[in-house]
């Protein structure tokens, strides 16, 4: 996985944003494409994103240096329903560029670490050099209990192994837990419908959802999900119990 | 009043003033038969105490109500014939008008919302050399190279659409709905505020119409100016509006020809389906109706109120700095409408596909703003390569 993070300072204006929502980033004669914020909220003059390369945009965002000129539109949708997370046990559960979903609420979290109980980030990837932000989780796993697990892991490799589903059970999971899921439909389908075996409510899951999102205001169709919900506007933050658990994944 | 339910209402021009007059017909036809000592400039609009009543005109006085519309600036937007089809187009000529039809393949919506939109224009870095193409990205420091300018300006017209049949004004309310919702879309908000309709009704449909399945015969307030009918050998026209009853204005000529009835149209078939079922339309086999599909998209195409769009910046190699950024059409019955990074493609069958245009159109949209996205006008069955019938897979035949 090729990921690159970009830093940028928003020039005469601030971005009030909280976890959970994306911008859309212009690059000028390239394109548009749509991103978490994966920045801390506290610093509205800044944005961060992290981009996996895919296509034309995210290509292009590769070779972006310091000091050029890129459009961004936003903040759009709706972030984390963060007054529901204060004061419980947080679990959140991220596979692969995932983990761009929740950085920036990981942030928050660390920032206003009192506000939370338990907070346990359980992460998961392929191969070791897919894991971004391998620097940064070391600090954060100073204030909550991080898990990596990797299911393509070299020899040298001495953490856990495996999919995120295998250590579930190493987290105590209870009723009064929010559980926060980001990754591919696929993922987020099947650790969704795993949670709720073990006795999540729907209500306590909340997944961030990814659609060819166009417009990022609700002009475009492009982002509906089955129950008619467009992910731009209604989203990409939902709870389990907002929206059918195969839509998640179909 | 007590001898006499219907009323005119007249222009008389005194002494270069005008002045609106509110009688009774009797007394209207008194002004007509004697000649009043003022000009009659016009009848204006006839009501009668429990609505408006219809004026009779030939169609010569019908294609006038044309020239008027292009007189007071408005683009007249009405159906045009060209061998068997016939379409919505800017008329040159009022005689173009094709009163005797009863569909088109285009709709409102090609005009309100164009397939194909330029948004704005910038200018990026980009240059050519004799290595290829070179985007380099504008820097902040000293004069920027990129000036977005974003050369926004929308669109300056007056649309006057002329003869459409109640389906298609009804399209107008449901593109309303999602492209005037907030935040309002402003390049369409430009084309829609200004516009005019007159609806010509229709006494009868083919074997594709379903509009009374979806109630669509009926136009709602604020969607029509002018109600337009066949009648006798000319046609029977009222105003639903101020500006209606400001075109009727400067008729020439019309006689009165009572109170309208509602107008039912006589269709072939008849279904009836549940449009908030999404459970149902999941669980269903559609796999004999996609079968013969061609993914042609002609049903969205054919749509008046399929909107879904993609986002594209182009440029051309000559002008490599100059890009446009536009929307154009896009369609459910593409695989790239619903492809995400990483390659998961949520509508990968037919199936899915034909399901989730059906989806769009009756439960999301009931959900999203308590109205149907289908306005009955047949045109996805009747353009259909395979004559897909959506009415057969979602519900059953009454008539
Ligand atoms: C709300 C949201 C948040 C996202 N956050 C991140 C993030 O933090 N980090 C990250 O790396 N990626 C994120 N993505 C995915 C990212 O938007 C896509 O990788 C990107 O749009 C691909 O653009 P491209 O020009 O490089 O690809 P293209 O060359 O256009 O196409 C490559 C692939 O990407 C798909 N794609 C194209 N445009 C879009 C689009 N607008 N939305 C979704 N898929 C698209 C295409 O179907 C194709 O499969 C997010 C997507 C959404 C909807
Ligand atoms: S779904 Fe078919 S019948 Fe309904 S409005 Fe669209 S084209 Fe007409
Ligand atoms: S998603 Fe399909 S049915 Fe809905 S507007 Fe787009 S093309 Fe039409
Ligand atoms: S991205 Fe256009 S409607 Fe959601």
């Amino acid at each position: 996985m090729e990921t690159k993070t970009l830093r940028l300072t928003l020039i005469n204006w601030r971005a009030d944003f909280l976890p959970g929502q994306f911008v859309q980033l212009l690059l000028p004669g390239v394109g548009e494409a749509p991103f978490c914020i994966t920045s801390s909220p506290s610093d509205p003059k800044h944005i961060e994103l992290t981009i996996l390369r895919r296509g034309l945009v995210t290509t292009a965002s590769q070779y972006i240096r310091p000091g050029d000129a890129v459009g961004i539109r936003g903040p759009l949708g709706r972030p984390f329903p963060l007054d529901r997370f204060h004061g419980r046990d947080v679990l959140l559960v991220a596979t692969g560029i995932g983990i761009a979903a929740l950085r920036s609420l990981i942030l928050y979290i660390l920032e206003n670490r009192k506000k939370f109980k338990e907070v346990t980030l359980l992460y998961g990837a392929r191969f070791p050099e897919d894991l971004v932000y391998r620097d940064e989780i070391k600090s954060w796993a100073e204030h909550v209990k991080v898990m990596v697990t990797l299911s393509k892991a070299t020899e040298q490799w001495s953490g856990l192994r495996g999919r995120v589903t295998d250590h579930l059970k190493e987290v105590s999971l209870h009723k009064d837990l929010v559980a926060v899921v980001c990754g591919s439909p696929a993922v987020m389908e099947s650790i969704t419908n795993e949670l709720i075996k073990y006795g999540l409510s729907s209500e306590n899951i909340y997944v961030s959802l990814e659609r060819h999102m166009k417009c990022g205001i609700g002009k475009c169709a492009r982002c509906l999900i089955p129950g008619g919900l467009l992910v731009c506007k209604d989203g990409p933050v939902f709870s389990a119990s907002e929206i059918s658990i195969k839509a998640i994944g179909e | 009043m007590v001898f006499c339910d219907v009323y005119a209402t007249l222009v008389l021009s005194s002494k270069n003033r005008m002045v609106n007059v509110v009688m009774p017909l009797p007394i209207f036809y008194l002004f007509f038969n004697f000649g009043a000592a003022t000009d009659i400039l016009a009848v204006i609009c006839l009501k009668s105490e429990d609505g408006v009543i219809m004026l009779k005109l030939p169609k010569q006085e019908l294609m006038s109500l044309i020239s008027e519309l292009r007189r007071l600036g408005f683009e007249v937007i009405a159906p045009t014939r060209s061998n068997e089809t016939v379409r919505l187009a800017a008329l040159s000529s009022p005689s173009d008008l094709e009163t005797d039809y009863i569909r088109i393949i285009n709709s409102p919506r090609d005009f309100l919302l164009p397939s194909r939109e330029p948004l704005f224009r910038y200018r990026s870095t980009a240059t050519v050399t004799s290595y290829g193409l070179k985007i380099r990205f504008p820097t902040v420091e000293g004069p920027c190279p990129v000036t977005i300018v974003p050369e926004y300006t929308p669109p300056k017209v007056k649309i006057a659409f002329f003869g459409i049949h109640p389906c298609m004004a009804n399209s107008i309310r449901y593109l309303d709905k999602v492209m005037l919702s907030e935040p309002a879309d402003p390049y369409y908000k430009a084309r829609r505020e200004d516009m005019f309709v007159a609806v010509l009704e229709c006494e009868e449909g083919d074997q594709y119409c379903l509009c009374k399945t979806v109630e669509s015969y009926k136009v709602p307030e604020g969607y029509a100016d002018l109600m337009i009918r066949r009648g006798g050998d000319g046609f029977l026209v009222r105003s639903r509006s101020k500006r209606g009853d400001e075109l009727l204005a400067s008729l020439k000529r019309g006689e009165v020809a009572g109170k309208p009835k509602d107008l039912v149209p006589r269709l072939k078939e008849e279904y009836a389906f549940d449009r908030t079922d999404e459970a149902g339309i999941d669980e269903r086999d559609a796999s004999e109706y996609v079968g013969a599909c061609t993914l042609c998209a002609s049903c969205t195409v054919t749509c008046p109120t399929c909107y879904c769009s993609d986002i594209e910046d182009k440029f051309s190699l000559m002008d490599p700095s100059n890009v446009e950024r536009s929307r154009v059409r896009m369609s459910c019955q593409r695989r790239c409408y619903s492809m995400i990074a990483g390659g998961t493609t949520f509508l990968n069958t037919k199936e899915a596909r034909f399901k989730w245009r059906l989806k769009h159109k009756f439960p999301f949209s009931e959900r999203a703003y308590q109205l149907v996205g289908c306005v009955g006008c047949g045109n996805c069955i009747a353009f259909c390569p395979a004559r897909i019938d959506f009415r057969k897979f979602l519900g059953r035949r009454v008539a």
